[in-house]
């Protein structure tokens, strides 16, 4: 996996959030890239735009858009997690002192970025969020958190080059990179929990979270 | 045990000029009433653009201004963020030492080195080399106070030969602390014969295995000053009340207006990936990569332990068990984004000097820096 991340700058916050979950100030914009050789679906490369955020006092992302160069396993994302994601052509490319990530949909390329000058780390370096994405269930419109149990290997800070960016075509002009915080790449192994918690999205999580499901069990494991 | 006050002066939203006045007023008057009543010391940060959360990004003109209102209090830099990209050394020597003089050597100077991205990236620091600067600095602020001219070719700055001055009235010079956050910087405070100043809740567990290896360790120091501190202080919330339940609940609001305050911030080790910085926060537990955070969103701050909130009774009772472990100083918020009347706040006070202090027999204004290295 390869993660870019900027600060974002003279956005609307209460437009590009749900009431119920509260920007970091600032706010920051990640690209996540996983590129997955071997899943339940195949392999597949899935790149995800998410802000971070809280969900009452947890910190979280909140997703914006994905895009997956399999929709099988697309399928199998919005069929267990209510993940919703668009098909594209997705590669993750890294090499011995960079790594790069390109996005092509409908004959362009939509996101080009490169991670420049690794710094190796220890994988306990690294921290991983849960992320929270809305979905229309039977009960309604809901944000469902999305836990995943991310094992790394290894892993390198780099710093982040965006080249190339379509901010209409991720789905809101107003997320454009302003300032690099960082890049970080991780070979790891994830493993997908099932869905636990459902929040209602104009609530505070103290009162609008739903426990539906008590532990992890039948996790689907990729890497 | 000493009891001190802390002010992140936090000012809830809308952020008119008339809210943040009203925020730093009612902290000068808990100051005199602290005063007056012998707490030991007040404390102030120095936080830069955490909306809400402190709005103390000038500590060295809030403490003046405590300092000029009262007579016996201590004034404490609760602390200087020392990174020459917000605090230039030599400036952060001289502001120490005048503020010194004008409180009649009053002063507490506590050192650190900032944890959240907003703050080290609103400055364009490094966070890898923050903890680097920070020990430069400790290093080299005391010689600027001793010696009548110092030079440095450091590596975050370097000067020719000059006098920095004024010179602090406390002799050798005001006491020296490190903020503690991250678990192990108690023992880089004890290494250099600084106090540590407790900016973190723990529970008496932890902090009585951080206190003990403290004081261990502290013995065998090689002090950066030319006197050792040795003391450890807490942080703690306050409010006592005769009924219980009411103190439940004017302290709970207190402890969850901070906790929900504090979780918004972004911590540097959530925005970048750094071994520079051990903890996702100070009340966040420590996430790593094996242990992913996945709790319920539904659930809220908890009750800290050890907190002193209830009647008189179980606050001595809580204060006693925190003074078994080695604690030395106590310092209490008394208030976060208002949540609570400024006329409670005051009687809480009140309160706490008429019933508890008197159960802590050293418990008066500090008198004098600590003892030098020779004796």
């Amino acid at each position: 996996m390869v993660q870019f991340s900027y600060e974002l700058a003279g956005v609307d916050v209460e437009a590009l959030l749900p009431p119920a979950l509260h920007p970091t100030l600032p706010l920051l914009a990640q690209w996540l890239c996983w590129s997955v050789p071997r899943s339940p679906w195949g392999t597949f490369n899935l790149c995800m735009l998410r802000l971070s955020c809280r969900s009452g006092a947890r910190p979280r992302l909140f997703l914006r858009r994905a895009v997956i160069d399999n929709m099988a396993a697309g399928a199998g994302l919005a069929a267990g997690w209510g993940f919703h994601v668009s098909e594209a052509q997705v590669s993750l490319d890294r090499h011995y002192d960079c790594a790069e990530v390109r996005v092509h949909e409908g004959g362009r390329t939509t996101l080009a970025a490169r991670a420049v000058a690794p710094e190796p780390l220890s994988p306990s370096d690294l921290q991983f969020f849960s992320a929270m994405h809305g979905a229309s269930l039977p009960q309604g419109l809901r944000l469902v958190q999305f836990d995943s149990a991310i094992e790394a290997r290894r892993a390198e800070r780099y710093r982040p080059v965006i080249q190339d960016y379509d901010a209409a075509a991720w789905g809101d002009g107003a997320i454009r990179p302003d300032y690099p915080v960082t890049a970080f790449g991780a070979s790891a192994d994830i493993t997908l929990q099932p869905v636990r918690f459902l929040c209602l999205p104009d609530e505070l999580a103290f009162t609008g979270t739903e426990r539906v499901a008590p532990e992890p069990s039948n996790p689907k494991e990729i890497d | 045990m000493k009891f001190g006050i802390f002010f992140e002066l936090s000012v809830p939203r809308p952020f008119l000029p008339s809210n943040e006045r009203l925020v730093y007023e009612n902290a000068l008057e808990q100051v005199r009433l602290a005063d007056e009543l012998g707490f030991s010391t007040a404390w102030a940060v120095e936080h830069h653009f955490l909306e809400e959360y402190s709005h103390c990004s000038a500590p060295e003109l809030f403490l003046t201004a405590c300092a000029m209102q009262t007579r016996n209090i201590r004034v404490g830099h609760g602390a200087v963020v020392c990174v020459p990209e917000m605090n230039h050394p030599i400036r952060v020597a001289e502001r120490a030492a005048v503020l010194d003089l004008l409180s009649g050597g009053r002063l507490e100077f506590g050192t650190a080195r900032s944890s959240t991205w907003t703050e080290l990236a609103g400055f364009q620091v490094d966070p890898d080399h923050t903890k680097k600067t920070w020990d430069e600095f400790v290093r080299a602020i005391p010689k600027m106070w001793t010696e009548a001219r110092y030079a440095h070719d450091g590596v975050c700055f370097s000067m020719p030969e000059r006098a920095v001055l004024p010179k602090p009235l406390q002799r050798p010079h005001p006491p020296m602390w490190v903020t503690v956050t991250s678990p192990g910087t108690e023992l880089d405070a004890a290494e250099r014969g600084i106090g540590a100043l407790g900016v973190a809740t723990a529970g008496f567990a932890e902090q009585e295995r951080r206190t003990r290896e403290y004081h261990r360790r502290v013995q065998l120091c090689d002090p950066v000053g030319d006197a050792v501190n040795d003391r450890v202080a807490t942080l703690n919330q306050l409010f006592c009340h005769e009924d219980i339940k009411e103190a439940a609940r004017w302290g709970n609001g207190l402890v969850n207006a901070f906790g929900l305050a504090n979780a918004h911030l972004l911590f540097t080790r959530e925005a970048y990936p750094t071994r520079a910085y051990g903890l996702l926060g100070n009340l966040a537990a420590g996430a790593s990569a094996r242990k992913k955070v996945t709790e319920d969103p539904g659930v809220g701050a908890k009750l800290p332990e050890g907190s002193a909130i209830g009647d008189p009774e179980r606050i001595i009772a809580i204060i006693k068990q925190w003074e078994s472990i080695g604690i030395d100083e106590i310092n209490f918020f008394l208030n976060a984004l208002e949540v609570i009347p400024q006329v409670k706040v005051l009687d809480s006070m009140r309160l706490f000097a008429a019933e508890v202090m008197p159960h802590f027999a050293d418990q008066a204004p500090a008198k004098s820096a600590p003892a030098p290295v020779s004796a």
